[in-house]
C-alpha cells in the first residue's frame, strides 16, 4: 500500500514535466519571431528587443527550460509582459471567483446528477429514463455560452430574479456571493450534469442486475436502499472516476462562463493575456490549472481504496 | 402476420366433428414478409442517425449553396441600419455594423462544418498513427504515452487557446490547434483496441504462421479500430465544433472578417441585453449542429457496438 502510495505520487513529475516542456516550448514552436508575435504588429524594435530579453529569447532552448524550471519549482512563474505584475500575484487575485465557481458548480453537479443517474437507471426504458437521457444528449451538445446567455436573459433580465453579471467577494456576504454564483454554476454545470448522470447511468444499470441486490431486495430492503445503498456504494468507483475527469470540463467551461458573467475569474485572466499575447501569464494560467487536475486526479486514485476496500495497491 | 400463420387456428371447433381437432390446411406459401425499405428500416432501428443526419444535411446544403438562399454578402456594413430587429427584410435582423445576420449566420455554417469534419479527419488519422506505433512497438509505448498522458492533462480547451495565442487567427490555425488537443484521446482509444487485438488468437495465429507485420496490422489490427474510430470522430467533430465557437467567442478563434457563429455570437455580446437575436440565432444553429452530430454518432455506437446499446 505504502509502495503504491509512492509510486502514484511520483507518477505526477513525468506527467507535469512534459506539460510543463510542452508549455514552455510553445513559444519556440510559434512560426517566426516569437518575440515579434508576443509584440504585435505596431510594435517597435526596441520593444521586440526588450520582450526578446525578458523571454530570454537570445539564449539556448536548453538552459532557458531548466531555469524556468527552476524558477518554477521555487513558486515563480515569471513577470506579466503587460502588467509587469508578478503572474502569481495576478494570479493569487483572480483564484477566489474561479474556486468559488468551480467549487459551487462541482457540488451542484454532483447532487443532481447522481441522483437523476440513479433514477434513470432504475426506469431504465421508461419515459422518466428516456427524458433524462435525452436532456443528458442536450447537455452535452448546447455550448456552455449559448446556456449562460439563455439562463441570463430569462432568470436575470425577463424575471430579475439572480443578478446578470459579476461577482460578490464571499466576504461581502455569503447570500449574495451565493446568488452571484447561482447562474453561473447552473451554466458551466450542465455538461457536467449530462456526463455524471450518463455514466451513473450506465454503472448502476450494471449493479442493478447483480446477485446482491436480488438478495437485498428478497430480504425486503426497501427500494430506496437497495438504490442509494447497495447499488450505489458499488457503483461508486466509475462515478467518483468520471467526475474527476470531468473536472477538464469545467476548467474549459469556466474559461467561457466567466467571460459571459463578467466574473473576474482565472478564466478572464486567461482571455485577456490571450487577447494581450501576454505569454507568461497564459503559461501560468495553463500550467496551474494542469497541475490541479492532475492533483484531483491523483486524489481519487488514492480514494479508490477508502471507498472500495476490495482495490488493494 | 401471427394472425395468418398456419398454426395459429384452433377455433375449427364448428367444422370439426365433436371430439376431434381438425388442423387447417396449409396454405401453399407464407404470406410475403411485409418489406421494409432500407430507409424506414434504417429508421426503425436508429432513429437518432436519421433525424442527425437529415439536420446535417440540411446544415451542409444551406452552407454549400449559401449565396443561393436570399443572402446578402455577410461582410458589407451598413452603420446606417445598425441593430435592426428582425423584420421580413432583415429575416435575423442586423448587427451594430448594420451587417445582415441571416447572411452571416448562413455563412457561418461553412466555419463550423469545416473545422468540426477537418478536426475529426485529421485527429482520427494522427491518432490512429501515433495509436499504432504505441500499442505495436513495445519500446515506443512508455515514451508515447507519457508524452499522451501529458498532454492529457491540459484540459483540451485551454491547450487549443494556449496554441491560439501563439499565432494568428485563422481557420487553418484553428482547425490545427483543435486537432492537436484531439490527438491524445484518439491515440488512447486505438492504443487501447490495439492491444486487446495483439491478444486475440487470430493474430496470434497470423504472428505463428510468420505473416509480416505490415500485413498483420493491414488485414487484422486496422478493420477492428475502425467501428470505435468512426464513433470517436463523430463525437470528436461535436467537440471540434464547440470549441472552434468558444476560440471565437473568446477572440482568439476565427478572425473576425469570417463570420462563424462563435464570432457573431462574440459581437452580440457587448448588447446581448438589449439585442439578445443577435446572439440567440447563431446560438441555436450551432445547438443544433452539434446535436445532430451528437444524434448521429450515439446511433453509430449502438449500431457498432450492440454490447453498448443498453447503456444509453
Amino acid at each position: 500500500m505504502f509502495g503504491f502510495l509512492v509510486k502514484r505520487i511520483l507518477a505526477v513529475i513525468p506527467v507535469m514535466a512534459v506539460v510543463g516542456l510542452f508549455v514552455f516550448s510553445l513559444l519556440s514552436l510559434a512560426p517566426g519571431d516569437p518575440a515579434a508575435l508576443i509584440a504585435g504588429d505596431q510594435a517597435s524594435p526596441a520593444d521586440i528587443e526588450r520582450i526578446r530579453a525578458s523571454l530570454g529569447l537570445d539564449r539556448p532552448f536548453l538552459i532557458r527550460f531548466g531555469e524556468w524550471g527552476w524558477r518554477i519549482l521555487h513558486g515563480d512563474l515569471g513577470t506579466s509582459l503587460f502588467t509587469n505584475m508578478p503572474v502569481t500575484t495576478m494570479i493569487g487575485q483572480r483564484v477566489q471567483p474561479t474556486v468559488s465557481l468551480m467549487l459551487v458548480t462541482l457540488i451542484l453537479a454532483v447532487l443532481v446528477a447522481v441522483p437523476l443517474g440513479v433514477v434513470a437507471a432504475w426506469k431504465a426504458g421508461r419515459l422518466l429514463d428516456r427524458l433524462v437521457m435525452g436532456a443528458a444528449v442536450l447537455g452535452f451538445s448546447v455550448p456552455v455560452f449559448v446556456i449562460g446567455y439563455l439562463l441570463a436573459y430569462v432568470f436575470a433580465l425577463e424575471l430579475g430574479w439572480l443578478p446578470a453579471q459579476g461577482y460578490t467577494p464571499i466576504e461581502q456576504g455569503v447570500g449574495s456571493w451565493f446568488a452571484s454564483l447561482v447562474l453561473p454554476s447552473l451554466t458551466l454545470g450542465l455538461v457536467y450534469i449530462a456526463l455524471i448522470a450518463r455514466v451513473t447511468r450506465a454503472t448502476m444499470l450494471d449493479v442493478l442486475s447483480q446477485d446482491y441486490v436480488r438478495t437485498a431486495r428478497a430480504k425486503g430492503v426497501a427500494q430506496g436502499g437497495v438504490l442509494f445503498v447497495h447499488a450505489l456504494k458499488n457503483a461508486a468507483v466509475p462515478i467518483v472516476t468520471v467526475i474527476g475527469i470531468g473536472i477538464a470540463l469545467l476548467i474549459g467551461g469556466a474559461v467561457v462562463t466567466e467571460t459571459v458573467f463578467a466574473i473576474p475569474g482565472l478564466g478572464r485572466l486567461t482571455v485577456d493575456a490571450i487577447l494581450r499575447r501576454d505569454y507568461p501569464v497564459i503559461q501560468g494560467v495553463v500550467l496551474l490549472f494542469s497541475f490541479t487536475y492532475v492533483l484531483v486526479n491523483l486524489a481519487i486514485d488514492l480514494l479508490y481504496t477508502l471507498i472500495d476496500p476490495r482495490i488493494r495497491y | 402476420m401471427s394472425a395468418a400463420h398456419p398454426l395459429a387456428g384452433e377455433s375449427l371447433g364448428g367444422e370439426a366433428p365433436p371430439g376431434l381437432a381438425v388442423a387447417r390446411p396449409l396454405p401453399d406459401l407464407y404470406p410475403p414478409r411485409k418489406a421494409y425499405g432500407r430507409i424506414r428500416r434504417t429508421w426503425r432501428r436508429h432513429p437518432t442517425i436519421v433525424i442527425g443526419g437529415i439536420i446535417l444535411l440540411i446544415v451542409a446544403l444551406m452552407a454549400i449553396l449559401a449565396p443561393y438562399l436570399g443572402t446578402v454578402d455577410p461582410t458589407a456594413i451598413a452603420p446606417s441600419r445598425r441593430t435592426r430587429v428582425p423584420s421580413a427584410q432583415y429575416w435575423f435582423g442586423t448587427d451594430m455594423l448594420g451587417r445582415d445576420l441571416y447572411s452571416r449566420v448562413v455563412y457561418g455554417a461553412r466555419v463550423s462544418l469545416l473545422v468540426g469534419f477537418a478536426v475529426a479527419f485529421f485527429a482520427s488519422i494522427a491518432g490512429l498513427v501515433v495509436g499504432l506505433v504505441s500499442g505495436m512497438v513495445r519500446w515506443a509505448d512508455s515514451i508515447i504515452m507519457r508524452i499522451v498522458d501529458g498532454l492529457m492533462s491540459i484540459p483540451p480547451i485551454l491547450l487549443a487557446i494556449a496554441l491560439m495565442a501563439l499565432t494568428r487567427g485563422s481557420i487553418e490555425n484553428v482547425i490545427l490547434a483543435i486537432t492537436v488537443a484531439e490527438i491524445p484521446r484518439v491515440a488512447r482509444l486505438v492504443r487501447g483496441v490495439v492491444l486487446s487485438l495483439r491478444e486475440q488468437p487470430y493474430v496470434e495465429a497470423a504472428v505463428t504462421t510468420g505473416t509480416r507485420m505490415p500485413t498483420i496490422i493491414w488485414r487484422h489490427i486496422l478493420p477492428n479500430t475502425l467501428a470505435p474510430m468512426t464513433v470517436q470522430a463523430t463525437y470528436i467533430c461535436a467537440s471540434a465544433m464547440i470549441a472552434e465557437s468558444i476560440l471565437s467567442f473568446i477572440g482568439a478563434g476565427v478572425p473576425p472578417s469570417t463570420p462563424s457563429w462563435g464570432n457573431i455570437m462574440a459581437e452580440g455580446r457587448a448588447l446581448w441585453q438589449v439585442k439578445f437575436y443577435i446572439i440567440l440565432f447563431p446560438a441555436i444553429f450551432l445547438s443544433l449542429t452539434v446535436l445532430a452530430v451528437n444524434l448521429v454518432g450515439d446511433g453509430l455506437r449502438d449500431a457498432l457496438d450492440p454490447r453498448m446499446a443498453k447503456d444509453a
